[in-house]
């Protein structure tokens, strides 16, 4: 199989002409090619240098409203043929879909594309490597780990109904994380889709900084506090998007459920996807259906307005697709959360007694649809008294739900940053955040 | 079990060696997926995925580059290999610590799970067919509890690889494995819980062909499961807070303990600190082997050679042939997974423990079916020499540290015990407890040893990997439980 020559358009039109010799209603094709380089460290030397070239084709078919989605990474004109075929015959046992809806016609403005930086291209991820280590170490670490990589992404989107679409973006993305001892640890991230904000410097120093201050860390007991959160931890401890998919919500599976025009957090809260939002982190200029994105407000001064939709979501709630088609699962391309007026010193400075916590990870959910989850702070966490960050503090975990959360937020940062690693999957814009009230447990034996 | 351009791996494997690599292994990958999914007994679209490709890793001059492609030609693999020396050359450049593996014997053979009926031989008609009628089955009202959204997901995966290294093995595998999972929405007094059909987000499944699913035999199955889960859903009272008593954990929280608090902290690579930056390290150091951690009682395997089972395996992707490793023996930490960068570090060999994913994921350290050893007591024996305690039979929301030392289960079907025998079920049990403290508070093992399917996710990019969990009930004695 030798695919090289070929484009991405040649692909996806010959996986259309194949589906339309079976007399299918609707077909859309999206082919992508990604060319991933990564560079992983740890204990100050690099572990692995990774790199993956791929050219994959998402296709979905329906026919006689029975519904198939299919992926191959065979994208020849006979793997298509044959992949098809499959496809088709797996559709044709199906019952009908009393859910099925056409793909949407028209096309696609020329929107340019999503955030890209060609220079992305040809970046020395090794020297980038190098420096972050460097950084982490000048500022107090003694180990440094991390993952460092460089994503190229090209799509080419084809529909049975004439829409074409072609979009790209750059992503670069350093996870840094710096350990004085075995009991003191701090977390850098750095995420840009351009080299010019790509700061890997100031990813190291953060995370070898805070490694050096959670030195000797106390134990705290169990009870509520009012906790600063930073924008990685909001980023993933407030998934409100994510909840506003009609198909979460349609399965029962969000805290958002029964709450379209209602209050469900403070005033000052707002939460948006974008398409691409710009200069911003990946996006899409469309989506999985030729749908081209948009900005949808989902919070709005706290007030949930928007469900996320695909043409079959949408149909089922009387609306019109927002343009988050996933075929199946309505998603969010790019999470902007409103910045506060507070800068981050000054939500330290008027906090009496709280915490600090600037890292997490392990969020699960006792009940997804009333929202209750716990999750475990990692790296540095601290105390904060009478406005400033006191000592260390070690072995908590939250224990809480995200609408009792969404509605105890005092204090939103101004400053907002760009979040993107293990446990945030979709690009986020996020600012740091002061919740009230935040239940706070501990292992026995600790 | 040929696979398309299985030429180009010995190409790939040769070319390395003639670039001066010390080590290089490749394998063309291929991983077919079916998944069918109903939502309130109406077929949603079927998925379907066929992933092929090669992976490539060389070894050079003490540097390690993996790389991957799907463009499978002579022409993209030189220039993959090509890239790949150039990156491993770069990489030694800035690092000081040379990478060296074990030495291993080297391999020859054809392996694969065990199939009665082959998958490709279902069809997904039968497939929805069969999730309709689990659907029916689970939609009718227990005990005043309602399920208005019913979710439920069969599948089957056909992993196939021919892979070759530069020691001269050669091995050639097929293993086929099925799952159901099924998340519903229970309502109870205008209450509403999500909660998987079996709890705790598993599945159930196996390795092998169609006869896995039939011998589950999910009709009488998981209806009786969905019963005992309406307890949990309807409970109210609550748990005792704050109490020192005694705890008895279902097989499922059991088995889920010998993963994340045992299997995970034993994994060398995250001992030696290389999934710092993700997956975590441990608190285990490379002089603790021996470690008392636990009770006389608290005994850990982890076996990727058990038939059926969903983590089956026979030889890892680094050429090395599988066996049973016992992680904890009377309390102690008697042996740590292993792949060959590990093992040298340690000074040992390989125990087999390398898997990647699929083509374009490096091969890591992972578990296969991972479990707490049966013992001899019988549930009852357990239960009646409890004066006051609590039985923990099933859990949705858990989490532990990335050290493995704090973790937490949340009971989803939980029962209090009063002198010797169970009371009325209690909403939402909090069991938070280090890992020394749970291993040590152990006291008895039942017989009755149950596997459940799970995904475990590690790496960097994500691989979540196919595992068995499991473990009999067991008996904890003096720890705490919390409250939500």
């Amino acid at each position: 199989m030798n695919t090289e020559p070929y484009t991405l358009e040649h692909i996806s039109e010959i996986a259309l002409k194949e589906a339309a010799r079976w007399k299918c209603n609707d077909v859309a094709i999206t082919c992508s090619r990604a060319n991933d380089f990564q560079v992983r460290f740890a204990n100050n030397n690099i572990t692995l240098v990774n790199n993956v070239r791929n050219l994959s084709v998402d296709v979905y078919i329906a026919r006689e409203h029975k519904r198939v989605i299919g992926t191959t990474y065979n994208p020849t004109d006979n793997g298509l043929k044959i992949f098809i075929e499959h496809l088709i015959k797996s559709c044709d046992a199906l019952p009908p879909s009393k859910d099925y809806v056409g793909l949407p016609e028209g096309s696609l403005e020329n929107k340019g594309h999503s955030n890209f930086d060609s220079r992305v291209v040809d970046s020395n991820l090794v020297d980038y490597a190098k420096q972050a280590i460097d950084s982490a170490l000048s500022a107090g670490a003694l180990r440094v780990s991390g993952s460092l990589k460089s994503e190229i992404s090209e799509i080419y989107l084809a529909t049975s109904t004439g829409v074409r679409g072609r979009d790209k973006s750059s992503q670069l993305l350093l996870n840094v994380r710096a350990f004085r001892d075995d009991n003191a640890s701090g977390q850098g991230l750095a995420c840009s889709s351009y080299v010019s904000n790509f700061d890997v410097c100031k990813a190291g120093e953060r995370a070898g900084s805070y490694a050096e201050r959670a030195l000797n860390p106390v134990q705290i007991p169990e009870g509520v506090y009012s906790v600063i959160f930073t924008p990685t931890v909001i980023s993933n401890i407030l998934p409100v998007a994510s909840n506003a998919s009609a198909f979460a919500i349609e399965t029962g599976n969000s805290f958002l459920n029964d709450k379209l025009e209602t209050k469900v957090a403070v005033d000052a809260l707002d939460v948006t996807d974008y398409g691409v939002y710009d200069h911003g982190l990946g996006g899409r200029i469309f989506d999985d259906e030729g749908s081209p994105t948009r900005k949808n407000e989902i919070l709005s001064n706290g007030v949930f307005r928007t469900m996320l939709h695909n043409s079959t979501t949408a149909k089922k709630f009387g609306k019109t697709s927002t343009g988050n088609a996933g075929i199946i699962v309505p998603k969010p391309f790019t999470i902007v959360f409103g910045g506060g007026d507070s800068t981050f010193e000054e939500m330290i400075r008027e906090t009496k007694n709280g915490l600090l916590v600037t890292n997490n990870w392990y969020t699960r959910f006792q009940n997804v649809r009333a929202g209750e989850y716990s999750t475990v702070p990692r790296d540095a966490a601290f105390k904060v008294e009478n406005g400033e960050v006191k000592e260390p503090v070690s072995g908590l975990r939250i224990s809480d739900s995200i609408p009792r959360q969404l509605e105890n937020v005092d204090l939103i940062s101004k400053e907002r940053e760009w979040i993107r690693w293990w446990e945030v999957e979709t690009p986020t814009f996020a600012p740091a955040m002061r919740i009230k009230g935040v239940h706070v447990t501990r292992a026995v034996g600790s | 079990m040929t696979l398309e351009n299985e030429d180009l791996v010995p190409f790939a494997v040769d070319l390395a060696r003639s670039s001066g690599c010390e080590y290089s292994e490749a394998r063309i990958h291929k991983s077919s997926d079916v998944t069918c999914f109903t939502r309130n007994g109406e077929a949603e679209p079927a998925m379907i995925s066929e992933c092929v490709g090669i992976g490539i890793r060389i070894l050079r001059d003490g540097a390690l580059a993996f790389g991957a492609t799907n463009m499978l030609s002579q022409e993209s693999v030189r220039s993959l290999v090509a890239q790949l020396v150039k990156e491993a050359s770069v990489a030694t450049n800035a690092t000081r610590k040379k990478i060296v593996f074990s030495a291993e014997k080297a391999h020859v053979k054809k392996w694969s799970s065990e199939e009665t009926k082959r998958v490709e031989d279902v069809s997904i008609e039968s497939m929805v067919s069969y999730l309709r009628e689990i659907d029916l089955l689970l939609s009718a009202p227990i005990r005043d509890v309602t399920f208005p959204n019913r979710n439920l997901f069969l599948g089957y995966n056909i992993e196939e690889k021919y892979f070759e290294n530069s020691d001269g093995s050669r091995l050639d595998s097929r293993v086929t494995r099925e799952s159901y999972i099924g998340i519903l929405l229970a309502m109870y007094e205008g209450r509403p819980t999500s909660v998987s059909v079996p709890a705790g987000y598993a599945g159930l499944g196996g390795s092998g062909g169609w006869e896995i699913i039939e011998n589950l035999r999910l009709h009488d199955k998981l209806p009786s499961m969905l019963k005992d889960i309406t307890s949990g859903i309807k409970a109210t009272a609550k748990p005792p807070k704050d109490e020192s008593l005694d705890v008895i954990l279902g097989p499922s929280v059991a088995g889920l303990t010998s993963h994340e608090s045992c299997g995970h902290p034993g994994e060398a690579d995250r001992i030696l600190g290389r999934e710092g930056a993700q997956a975590g390290e441990s608190f285990l150091k490379p002089d603790k082997l021996g470690m008392q951690i636990g009770s006389q009682e608290a005994y850990v395997s982890d076996d990727p050679t058990i038939p059926h089972s969903m983590g089956f395996y026979l030889f890892d992707d680094e050429g090395v042939e599988s066996r049973r490793r016992r992680l904890i023996t009377a309390g102690k930490f008697t042996e740590f997974l292993q792949n060959r960068e590990t093992a040298y570090e340690f000074g040992v060999k390989s125990n087999g423990s390398s898997r990647a994913v699929q083509y374009d994921r490096e091969p890591i350290i992972r578990m296969g079916n991972t479990f707490i050893e049966p013992g001899d007591w019988t549930f009852d024996e357990m239960l009646k020499e409890i004066r006051h305690g609590l039985y923990i039979r099933s859990f949705m929301e858990w989490n532990i540290d990335d050290k493995r030392l704090n973790q937490r289960y949340v009971g989803l079907e939980s029962y209090l015990i009063q002198n010797g025998e169970l009371k009325e079920a209690v909403k939402d049990p909090v069991f938070e407890i280090t890992t020394p403290k749970y291993w040590s508070s152990i006291d008895a093992r039942a017989s009755d040893v149950e596997f459940s399917c799970g995904t475990c996710g590690k790496g960097d990019p994500m691989q979540g990997a196919p595992v068995y969990i499991g473990a009999p009930h067991i008996r904890l004695r003096n720890v705490r439980i919390g409250a939500r």
